[in-house]
C-alpha cells in the first residue's frame, strides 16, 4: 500500500489508525476534507485528527469503513456493535456522515 | 436522513431489554446526544416495545419530540417523566385513553413546548385547561374529541402564540368562539361538530391570518368573506352563501363540501374566487347543476361521486381538464358516452374512479387514450372484457387489451364486473401493474395462473372465485408479490394455503381460514444466537415454520417438540395478541 493511498486517522488520545483512502472515504465528512480544493492541512498531510472521538470508537469506525466496502461489493455479513458502544458510535457516525 | 451506521447503532441499541440495560448507564453520552439521534432512538424503542416510564428519564436532556399516540400504557407515571424533558418541543399523546386531568399536571409550565396533541383523550376535561394554558409557548394545540367544554375553550384565549387550534367535536359556542378571536396568529382552526351559528362565525373575520377552516357538521350556512382563507371544509352543512362580503377575495385553493345541502346552487358559489382552486370535493352533495366547474381553471382534484352528475355535464369537466389529476365519478349516472366526451381533454389525469356506474366496454378504448392514468377503478360496472358487434357474424373483440397502451397503469380494479377467465388473459400483459383486484364467482384457476406473468405485481386480490387447492399450489407468484387476498374463495382449504405460504414466505395471504403474515415482517426477538440450540442455517429454516401463524386452536398441533423448544427463547411480540396469548399459556404449561 503506497503512502498516497492511505490516510491517517488520529483519535482523541493520539492513537493513529492508517486506513486505505477508499475506506476512509465511506465517511462523507472525511471525503469532503480530503477532496475539497482548499489547502486544508488534512488534504496535504493525509492526516485527520478527531479530538472528540475516543480510540475505541475510532477503531470501530475504521472496522465499519472496511465492512461497508465489503457490504457494498455484495458480501452480506453482519456488523456487530456492542450495546455499550452504541451511543458514542452513533454520535461519531452522525458527525462523520457515514 | 440517518446514515447507515447510525441506523445500525439504533438497531443494536434496541435489540433487547438486555442491550438497553447495557447502554443505559452511560449518562454523560446520553446528555450529549444530539436531539435528532435521541428522537430516533426513542422512536425505535417505542416501536420495539422496549420503552417504559423510568427509561424516559435518560432522555430528559436530549429529546425534543415525543410521539406516544395510541399507546395504551401511557399514564400519569409516563407524563411525570416527560414533564422533566427540558427541551421538549412536541408532545403527542393523542388516543392515550388512560390519561386523566391529574396525569397531565406535570406538563404545567413546560418552557419549550410548542406542539401538544391531546386528541381523543376522553378523560381530559376543563380541569386540564389550567395545565395547558400555563404553557405560554404553545403554537399548535389539538384537543379534538376530549371532554373539554365551551367554558374551557374560552380560557385558551391566553395562548397568544397559537397558530394551529383543533377544537373538532367540542361543543364550542358562539360565546366561546368570540373569546378566541384575540388569537391573531391563528392560521388553522378546526371547529367541526361545534355549536357555532351563522352569527357566531362572523368573529372569524377578526383573524387576519386564518388560512384553513373546518366547519363540517355545524349549523353554519352563511360564511362571510375571510380574506386569507385558502382551505375550507363545510361538509354536511346546509349552505346558503359562502365568502360573501367586502374586502380582498379569499384565495381559496381547497374546498370540501362533501354531503352538503345547497339552498340555492347559483347563490352558494357566487362569491367564491375560483382562479386558484385546485381541490374540490362535492361528493354526496345535493348539487344538481355544475355551472361552477368551467370557472375552475387550475383544478387538479375533483370528487363528484354520489352526485347527480350525468353525461350531459361531463363537457363542463372537459373544459377544465387540462390540469386534472384525480377524478372521482363513482356512483353517478355517468356512462360510456360521458367518458367519450372526456377523452383528449384530460392529458394529466392519473386517477379515474368509475365504480358503480353504467360504464361498459365501449369506454375502455377511450380510457386507453388518457395516457397519464395510473389508477383505474372499474368495479361494479358493465365491463365484460369483450365487445359483441351487433348484427355481425365475426367473433367478439377483446376490449381490455386496449388498456395495455397505458404505460403507467399501476392499479386496476375489476371487481364485480362481467369479466371472465378468458378476457383476463389481456391483463397478464400489463407490465407496470402493481395492484389488481378481481371479484367474480365465475373466475377459476385459469385467471390466477395468468397473474404469474405480471412482473411488478405486489398486491393481488381475487375474491369469491372458484380457485382450487391445485390451482393455488401450481400458481407461480411474481417475485414482487407481497400480498394476496383470497377471501371468499370457498374451495380453498387451510392446508393448501399454509403450504403455499411455506413455499412463498414473502407473501402475506388473507383468507377466512388463515391470515399469514410474511416472515420478514415479524421481528424475531431471539436475544442471541448463542443461546439458541440451533445453528444459524437451521434457525432460519425453523423461523420460517414457526412464524407462520394461522388460527390453530391448540399450538401443540402446529409445532414439533424441537420447534417448541426453540420457541422458548423467542420473546413474544409476534403477530396478533391472540396468538401471543395462546403461545404464552403453552409456554407456561411446558
Amino acid at each position: 500500500m503506497r503512502k498516497e493511498d492511505t490516510v491517517k486517522l488520529i483519535s482523541a488520545e493520539g492513537f493513529e489508525f492508517v486506513v486505505h483512502k477508499d475506506a476512509a472515504m465511506v465517511s462523507q465528512t472525511i471525503r469532503n476534507m480530503l477532496t475539497s480544493p482548499g489547502s486544508f492541512a488534512e488534504t496535504q498531510h493525509g492526516e485527520v485528527t478527531f479530538p472528540e472521538i475516543s480510540t475505541t470508537i475510532l477503531e470501530k469506525i475504521c472496522k465499519y469503513f472496511y465492512w461497508n466496502l465489503e457490504f457494498a461489493s455484495g458480501k452480506e455479513t453482519e456488523f456487530h456493535i456492542e450495546p455499550e458502544l452504541t451511543l458514542e458510535l452513533m454520535m461519531a457516525a452522525n458527525y462523520l456522515h457515514t | 436522513m440517518e446514515s447507515q451506521l447510525v441506523r445500525l447503532c439504533i438497531e443494536s441499541a434496541c435489540k433487547s431489554r438486555e442491550s438497553v440495560e447495557r447502554w443505559r448507564r452511560e449518562k454523560r453520552s446520553l446528555e450529549r446526544l444530539p436531539s435528532q439521534l435521541a428522537d430516533a432512538l426513542l422512536r425505535r424503542l417505542l416501536s420495539r416495545r422496549l420503552l417504559f416510564p423510568s427509561l424516559l428519564e435518560v432522555f430528559k436532556e436530549s429529546v425534543e419530540e415525543i410521539d406516544l399516540r395510541g399507546q395504551n400504557s401511557v399514564d400519569a407515571e409516563w407524563i411525570a417523566y416527560v414533564g422533566a424533558f427540558r427541551y421538549l418541543r412536541s408532545l403527542n399523546v393523542s388516543d392515550c385513553h388512560r390519561l386523566t386531568n391529574s396525569a397531565l399536571w406535570p406538563i404545567t409550565g413546560m418552557t419549550s413546548l410548542k406542539e401538544l396533541d391531546l386528541s381523543r383523550c376522553l378523560k381530559v376535561n376543563d380541569a386540564s385547561i389550567g395545565h395547558i394554558v400555563s404553557i405560554s409557548t404553545l403554537e399548535k394545540l389539538y384537543i379534538s374529541e376530549t371532554g373539554i367544554s365551551a367554558n374551557g375553550v374560552k380560557l385558551l384565549s391566553s395562548l397568544k402564540n397559537l397558530s394551529v387550534l383543533d377544537l373538532g367535536g367540542l361543543p364550542v359556542t358562539d360565546l366561546a368562539l368570540s373569546s378566541i378571536q384575540v388569537l391573531a396568529k391563528l392560521q388553522y382552526l378546526d371547529l367541526w361538530g361545534s355549536e357555532i351559528s351563522n352569527q357566531g362565525v362572523c368573529v372569524l373575520q377578526m383573524l387576519p391570518k386564518l388560512s384553513s377552516l373546518n366547519l363540517a357538521w355545524t349549523n353554519v350556512g352563511n360564511l362571510p368573506n375571510l380574506s386569507s382563507l385558502e382551505c375550507l371544509n363545510m361538509s354536511n352543512c346546509t349552505i346558503e352563501s359562502v365568502l360573501e362580503g367586502d374586502g380582498d377575495k379569499a384565495p381559496l385553493a381547497k374546498l370540501v363540501m362533501s354531503g352538503a345541502t345547497f339552498v340555492d346552487e347559483s347563490e352558494a358559489f357566487l362569491h367564491i374566487e375560483t382562479s386558484l382552486m385546485s381541490y374540490l370535493d362535492l361528493s354526496n352533495s345535493s348539487l344538481h347543476r355544475f355551472c361552477l366547474l368551467p370557472r375552475l381553471k387550475v383544478l387538479e382534484h375533483l370528487d363528484l361521486s354520489l352526485t347527480m352528475i350525468g353525461d350531459d355535464a361531463i363537457q363542463e369537466i372537459a373544459t377544465v381538464g387540462a390540469n386534472l389529476r384525480y377524478l372521482n365519478l363513482c356512483k353517478t349516472k355517468v356512462s360510456s358516452a360521458g367518458i367519450v366526451i372526456l377523452t383528449g381533454h384530460v392529458p394529466n389525469l392519473e386517477i379515474l374512479l368509475l365504480s358503480n356506474t353504467s360504464v361498459d366496454d365501449v369506454a375502455l378504448s377511450y380510457i386507453s387514450l388518457m395516457h397519464s392514468l395510473k389508477d383505474v377503478d372499474l368495479s361494479n360496472t358493465n365491463i365484460k372484457g369483450i365487445i359483441h358487434h351487433i348484427g355481425s357474424e365475426t367473433d367478439p373483440v377483446p376490449s381490455l387489451q386496449a388498456l395495455k397502451s397505458l404505460r403507467e397503469l399501476k392499479r386496476l380494479n375489476l371487481e364485480q364486473t362481467h369479466v371472465m377467465d378468458a378476457e383476463l388473459f389481456s391483463v397478464s400483459g400489463f407490465q407496470e401493474l402493481t395492484h389488481l383486484s378481481l371479484r367474480n364467482a365465475s373466475l377459476t384457476d385459469i385467471s390466477l395462473s395468468y397473474m404469474s406473468s405480471l412482473p411488478k405485481l405486489t398486491n393481488l386480490s381475487i375474491h369469491d372465485a372458484v380457485l382450487t387447492n391445485w390451482g393455488l399450489t401450481s400458481f407461480q407468484p411474481p417475485a414482487t408479490l407481497k400480498s394476496m387476498d383470497l377471501r371468499g374463495c370457498w374451495l380453498l382449504t387451510e392446508d393448501a394455503i399454509l403450504s403455499f405460504c411455506r413455499i412463498h414466505p414473502q407473501v402475506e395471504v388473507r383468507h377466512e381460514h388463515v391470515h399469514v403474515l410474511p416472515s420478514d415482517q415479524l421481528c424475531s426477538d431471539r436475544p442471541s444466537a448463542s443461546r439458541s440450540p440451533l445453528n444459524t442455517t437451521q434457525q432460519s429454516q425453523e423461523d420460517r415454520k414457526i412464524r407462520i401463524s394461522p388460527c390453530f386452536i391448540d399450538q401443540r398441533l402446529k409445532y414439533t417438540r424441537e420447534e417448541l423448544l426453540g420457541l422458548q427463547y423467542s420473546s413474544l411480540t409476534p403477530v396478533t395478541p391472540h396468538h401471543v396469548d395462546i403461545a404464552t399459556s403453552k409456554m407456561q404449561l411446558n
